[in-house]
């Protein structure tokens, strides 16, 4: 069956007739006659209640928030733009000097020298508010005809096109750091016929912000393409271009993701422009409602994959046409449905995403890179790495995918973002009220869906609240860190070496499950990055893939030596438990040749863990067993170490060992039995004199009484034969 | 039975029925049953025997003839389930070096030996004899497979270079039957597939003869000498990677052997004459990496390749100088042994590969090592896929090597999975390429790159072995390190390993699987110490000549030593 739903567009608001977006306080913002509705898009929720404020009647081109909130500016005429006081409800006019020229538009800045910059025919105005007098001081003007423009946010890029085909380009960035202006530069036009100079619409260019870095993409109809460009402080520099199949096409970004919105074929074609290459994600994708649940009490509710499907059904009943006439696309990913009064938030369902490819490294690439939805990023890949496994696809497939997640995550550690989403996931699982027992781990990635971004909103409260009283919080989740969570650990390897198999998989739903219930089901949004690190890596994906894979597990060890190169390009550490792992699998299939080098040239390093299980797994041959005991002394466990040569009858050399390495809490009686059974009365004797001479006291012991005892009667017994 | 012995009340008789003649010889009244002490009286009584018979009858034995023969080495192997009624004596010969004695003289040698290996079976049914040393010669005993015997005999020569290791001997013994045993199967089996013996000899003769080739120096025979006292013939010399090139190597060998599909494979790595990577048993890997280092690796195509010319191809005139050490003229044991010079040419009733042979491997285009011994035409690159008998897995296998500079692999397919022979080896090579010719080169890089030249296990002031009997490795100081040596040093740590390898074989009878622990430094004349150190089934070997006055210098030498290089496995407790 093919997954063919891609987004999730979520329902708001009843709007009235006309609106527009405020990308700078990111509102929605719907004037009536003297009034102005605004609902706050982000966070976004399905139920805000719209603020409402009063202005003066009359014709409205555009309107405004200033950054702050406190002024509302709305675009009268062409001439003048009118300044409502929110809490004063004073109000006062800015007007065209010049006869000749005519204001375009406006957008408020965060600029130091500036705050709202009034785009003219003639050029820009930058003015400065003033607080006492009420009113706008020109700051700066910059000089140049003006056809159209655009403006986000976002990129605080304003690029002003003029020309005949309106193809020449000024630009100029806005920030709180200072302006920047950009040098001019001229898009690229294909021409329909020889004489006809096709001019060059403002809704055709689009000012995206991915990664951070600042693009512009101009559609260009005659050639079918999107011509992408890239801005640098001192250069703009033409990036390529990205087919279009539709007349009318629309821009969004999601998560960094770019999505070309094909609208004549109701498709959308996703690119991660993270590296140079330009091609698409994943085939053509279509667009899917999914609604909010109706209830609002969805906090407490695990079952959401049946509320799930009522609510589709639900916005059907609505009457939602997908790439309706009246859609609008804002920046970066909305929709406003104008036909219907709703407001659509873009959403992508990167299960359905990953699914739609089959080059897996690439999946893994462009989940690694989602923030937005980190958690249930990383589950897919966790569940995308396992079923490649267990499907046992080509060695260098797997390689490569392993490449990907390791880079990741020393990224992430590099970044720090790996541990900043461990230590919120780990404050907030010290929370009590941490619910949703008994969900699988394999089950989440699924369960996500729906409630994760529900949540979203009240987690992001939490985070606020955990962050104030972060110092108490923070200490005491690393103590309960310490007190339960390394004990269960070692206790679980302790039960390994009895049982083998069984317990590896016992000890990742002991230690793995409790925490990752938590982290999937709670901590959504926190999580800041799908980063995995070589615990998750041995918990998630080899131990579950060793416990499934029936038979022959020279495949697995394949792969996770894999893992080891990976982990070693990027110095990370991998978890003892997988060298264990890899003892284990090796050994399984008798392949003892590989399992010495790999201990000898320390591609499995060394750890009391590996040592036992190379003990334990030496039980079927000896050169194993003998590396386990020289990994037991090179990991300086000393005391383990006599143990075992007591055991396999060294005693002496234990007892040489135990005096140089001052090892003392190993009983008597262990050695002088091991001496009695070798049935050797100069040996007994020996080990005896040893204690009585190194422990003092030692003469008045049960032990030396008991065994000088039995070394007489053995003497006597040997001279009577 | 030829000979027969008797003990009663510590009198030891020997009756030999076939010449009639009968010895006493009085053991010591203490006699216990361990067969070092026997070995010991067998010793005097050994060279009262051979006294006796010198000077009764000359022919008797034809000891005194061995002399006279190439180099004053004989090596022969019998089969003591043959030829047990008189006038088939001749049947338990399967081979006897020099081939061009009488066959009474062959037949007399090999009666002694049969003798004392009957006779010593009473003291010590598991493990008879091992070794007689007489006044001239040592006898070096080695039951290859259950009754059939492999015995040497080397002359103690008055030049003083013929100072043995009898354990050095015994490993050459060894190393034969091992590699034979790898290209043709067991002896046993031999001689089961056809009763009359002629195929096994067929067999013995030339592989036998290819392999003392390695041996021949100038026109001499140079068998493993107390110079050769810093190495250990039965083990692999192991190149020291770190973790990253190790991992590389490791995930090699999986794209390896994952080329062949689900078929289970083994592969081996070296680069130059050390191994990197192995998936046999240490058995096989023992025998496959003395065969390569001996034909594969670059070192030994390019010694090949120096006397090899279009010209000589295609005639047998390459062993002529095994041909010279052995007069051609009794054309009785060459119709016994089969014809001589296996050439290709030659009608033999017998088809026998000779893999030993020298200068028949050749780097092909693809990099794939190629040779016409097991059939075919070289120059056409049809040629037969060389095929080696398995101990780990008791079955036969494809030998497919691969070299790139430095690096050569070999890789082992049972020839039970692939159906349709060297059209379906060619395919899986093909495979090979495709899959792993990237990280091929990657890992010879990066070998390269670690790679510390010959030289590089230098260690400077020591002399020294490594073995690590556990896994069968081995490592030493460079040859040319080790030639700087005195005479006397050599010597003296000569002597001190043959007391080490009777402690050795000693403490195996008297505890087996127990490991012990062993030390001894000796001073030799010079002043060198000569140490050995044995722990948890590691051995440790070592000269210091510059190591002063004092005993305690020169174990504080040995715990650096071991400190630095052994991970403080020999460093005393």
């Amino acid at each position: 069956m093919i997954r063919n739903l891609s987004f999730e567009v979520k329902i708001q608001h009843n709007l009235k007739k006309c609106f527009y977006y405020d990308d700078g306080n990111k509102l929605l913002l719907s004037p009536t006659s003297n009034q102005v509705f605004s609902w706050k898009t982000a966070p976004f929720s399905p139920n805000a209640a719209p603020n409402i404020d009063s202005i003066t009647e009359g014709p409205i081109c555009s309107i405004r928030f200033s950054l702050d909130e406190k002024l509302i500016a709305v675009q009268r005429s062409n001439t003048s733009i009118i300044f409502f006081h929110r809490e004063t409800g004073e109000t006062f006019t800015h007007r065209c000097k010049s006869e000749s020229e005519s204001i375009l538009g406006f957008f408020w800045t965060d600029c130091p020298s500036c705050d709202i910059v009034v785009v003219k025919t003639s050029g820009l105005d930058l003015y400065a508010y003033d607080h006492a007098s009420k009113s706008l001081a020109l700051v700066e003007t910059k000089k140049m005809t003006v056809s159209w423009y655009v403006y986000t946010h976002e990129s605080r890029l304003v690029l002003l096109a003029s020309g005949m085909q309106c193809k020449t380009f000024h630009g100029f960035q806005l920030s709180s750091v200072g302006i920047i202006r950009l040098p001019k530069f001229e898009m690229v036009m294909a021409k329909p016929e020889a004489n006809s100079k096709p001019v060059l619409a403002s809704e055709d260019v689009y000012i995206v912000t991915v990664y951070g870095r600042i693009y512009c993409l101009q559609v260009d109809r005659v050639a079918m393409v999107l011509h992408s460009y890239r801005f640098y402080r001192d250069a703009i520099i033409q990036q390529g271009s990205l087919p279009i199949y539709s007349h009318k096409v629309a821009v969004s970004v999601v998560d960094n993701v770019l999505l070309v919105h094909q609208v004549d074929a109701k498709v959308i074609i996703l690119y991660d422009i993270f590296s140079d290459s330009r091609a698409p994600i994943s085939a053509p994708l279509p667009v899917l409602f999914r609604g909010f649940p109706r209830s609002d009490s969805f906090t407490s509710r695990p079952g959401t994959k049946e509320s799930e499907s009522l609510e589709a059904s639900d916005s059907n009943d609505n009457e939602a046409i997908i790439y309706g006439e009246g859609w609008t696309f804002l920046v970066p990913d909305l929709i406003c449905d104008v036909a219907n009064m709703r407001l659509w938030k873009i959403h992508l369902d990167l299960e359905a995403i990953s699914a739609s490819s089959s080059e897996v490294p690439s999946v893994l690439e462009f989940l690694q890179r989602r923030k937005l939805e980190a958690n249930k990023a990383k589950q897919l890949c966790l569940a995308i790495t396992r079923t490649m496994i267990l499907e046992r696809r080509p060695i260098n497939m797997v390689a490569k995918s392993m490449d990907v997640l390791v880079t990741s995550y020393a990224l992430s550690l590099k970044a720090g973002s790996y541990f900043k989403g461990i230590k919120t996931e780990r404050t907030s699982s010290s929370v009590p009220n941490v619910s949703g027992p008994g969900q699988g781990v394999d089950v989440n990635t699924g369960r996500t869906d729906g409630l994760g971004k529900s949540v979203q909103h009240e987690s992001a409260s939490r985070v606020n609240s955990v962050s104030v009283s972060r110092p108490s919080n923070y200490l005491s989740s690393e103590t309960e860190d310490s007190s339960s969570f390394e004990p269960l650990k070692i206790s679980s390897n302790d039960a390994q070496f009895d049982s083998g198999k069984v317990d590896t998989g016992a000890e990742s739903s002991a230690t793995g499950n409790p925490l990752n219930a938590s982290v999937s089901e709670q901590q959504e949004s926190q999580l800041t990055s799908p980063a995995i690190s070589p615990d998750e890596m041995y918990r998630f994906v080899f131990a579950p893939a060793e416990e499934e894979m029936i038979g022959e597990p020279s495949y697995l060890v394949s792969i996770i030596l894999e893992f080891f190169r990976s982990a070693n390009l990027e110095k990370v550490k991998v978890h003892p438990n997988l060298y264990v792992l890899t003892v284990q699998l090796l050994a399984r299939s008798e392949q003892y040749a590989e399992l010495g080098l790999c201990v000898i040239n320390k591609i499995i390093e060394p750890s009391k863990e590996v040592a036992l299980q190379l003990l334990e797994s030496g039980r079927q041959n000896f050169q194993i067993r003998k590396l386990g005991s020289d990994m037991l002394r090179q990991v300086s466990l000393h005391q383990d170490y006599v143990l075992l040569l007591v055991q396999d009858g060294y005693y002496l050399e234990a007892l040489r060992y135990a005096r140089k390495h001052k090892v003392t809490t190993i009983r008597p009686s262990l050695f002088l039995e091991a001496a009695m059974t070798s049935n050797d009365s100069q040996h007994l004797a020996a080990v005896l004199r040893f204690f009585s001479d190194f422990i003092p006291g030692f003469h008045s012991t049960s032990d030396f009484s008991t065994y000088y005892h039995i070394l007489n009667e053995m003497n006597s017994s040997s001279v009577v034969a | 039975m030829s000979s027969s012995l008797l003990i009663l009340n510590h009198q030891l008789t020997i009756t030999s029925s076939t010449y009639d003649s009968k010895f006493f010889f009085q053991t010591k009244p203490k006699s216990s049953r361990s067969p070092s002490l026997v070995t010991e009286d067998l010793r005097s009584f050994i060279s009262k025997f051979y006294t006796v018979h010198s000077t009764n009858s000359a022919s008797f034995m034809g000891l005194s003839s061995i002399g006279t023969a190439s180099d004053g080495m004989q090596l022969c192997i019998f089969d003591l389930r043959r030829g047990q009624h008189e006038g088939q004596e001749l049947d338990k010969i399967l081979y006897f070096f020099p081939a061009d004695l009488p066959f009474s003289t062959q037949l007399s040698v090999i009666g002694l030996s049969e003798g004392l290996i009957t006779f010593t079976r009473i003291f010590s049914p598991e493990a008879a004899c091992e070794v007689i040393e007489a006044e001239r010669h040592s006898h070096v005993f080695y039951e290859a497979e259950p009754d059939i015997w492999m015995v040497m005999i080397v002359e103690k020569s008055k030049e003083s270079e013929a100072i043995w290791r009898i354990d050095a001997l015994r490993e050459v013994l060894k190393e034969i039957h091992s590699l034979f045993v790898m290209f043709h199967g067991s002896i046993r089996a031999l001689l089961e597939r056809e009763p009359s013996g002629g195929l096994t000899r067929a067999h013995l003769y030339p592989f036998i003869m290819d392999y003392l080739r390695d041996f021949l120096i100038g026109k001499k025979l140079q068998l493993p000498s107390f110079r050769d006292c810093l190495m250990e013939r039965r083990s692999v010399q192991m190149l020291t990677v770190g973790r990253e090139a190790a991992i590389e190597v490791q995930t090699l060998v999986r794209i390896l052997e994952s080329s062949a599909g689900n078929l289970p494979c083994f592969s081996l790595i070296l680069f130059q004459d050390l191994l990197v990577s192995t998936t046999l048993s240490p058995e096989d890997t023992i025998n496959l990496f003395k065969y390569a280092v001996l034909r594969l690796t670059p070192l030994a195509l390019s010694s090949g390749a120096k006397s090899w010319s279009y010209l000589r191809r295609g005639n047998s005139s390459s062993h002529v100088s095994i041909g010279s050490t052995l007069p051609s003229t009794g054309s009785v044991s060459e119709q016994f042994y089969g014809s001589h010079d296996a050439s290709p040419a030659g009608d033999n009733r017998y088809h026998v590969t000779r893999p030993l042979q020298h200068d028949k491997w050749f780097k092909g285009k693809d990099g794939f090592l190629i040779t016409d011994i097991w059939g075919g035409d070289i120059g056409s690159l049809n040629v037969t896929t060389p095929t080696v008998w398995l101990h780990q897995t008791e079955e036969r296998m494809y030998l497919c090597a691969y070299q790139y500079k430095s690096l050569t692999i070999i890789l082992l397919i049972p020839l039970s999975s692939i159906l349709n022979g060297d059209q379906g080896v060619s395919i899986l090579k093909q495979q090979l390429l495709e899959n792993a010719s990237l990280k091929i080169l990657k890992v010879e890089e990066k070998l390269s790159k670690g790679w510390g030249g010959e030289n590089a296990y230098h260690v400077s002031g020591y002399r020294y072995l490594l073995v690590d009997g556990n896994r069968d490795i081995s490592r030493a100081s460079p040859p040319t390190k080790v030639t700087t040596l005195s005479k006397e040093s050599l010597l003296a740590l000569n002597r001190l390993r043959e007391e080490v390898d009777a402690e050795k074989s000693r403490a195996k009878w008297d505890n087996p699987g127990r490991e012990k622990d062993l030390e001894v430094c000796i001073r030799a004349k010079n002043n060198a110490w000569a140490v050995a150190r044995i722990t948890g089934g590691k051995e440790l070997y070592m000269v210091l000549e510059k190591a002063n006055e004092t005993l305690l210098y020169a174990s504080d030498a040995v715990e650096k030593f071991s400190n630095r290089y052994c991970s403080g496995t020999f460093s005393l407790d």
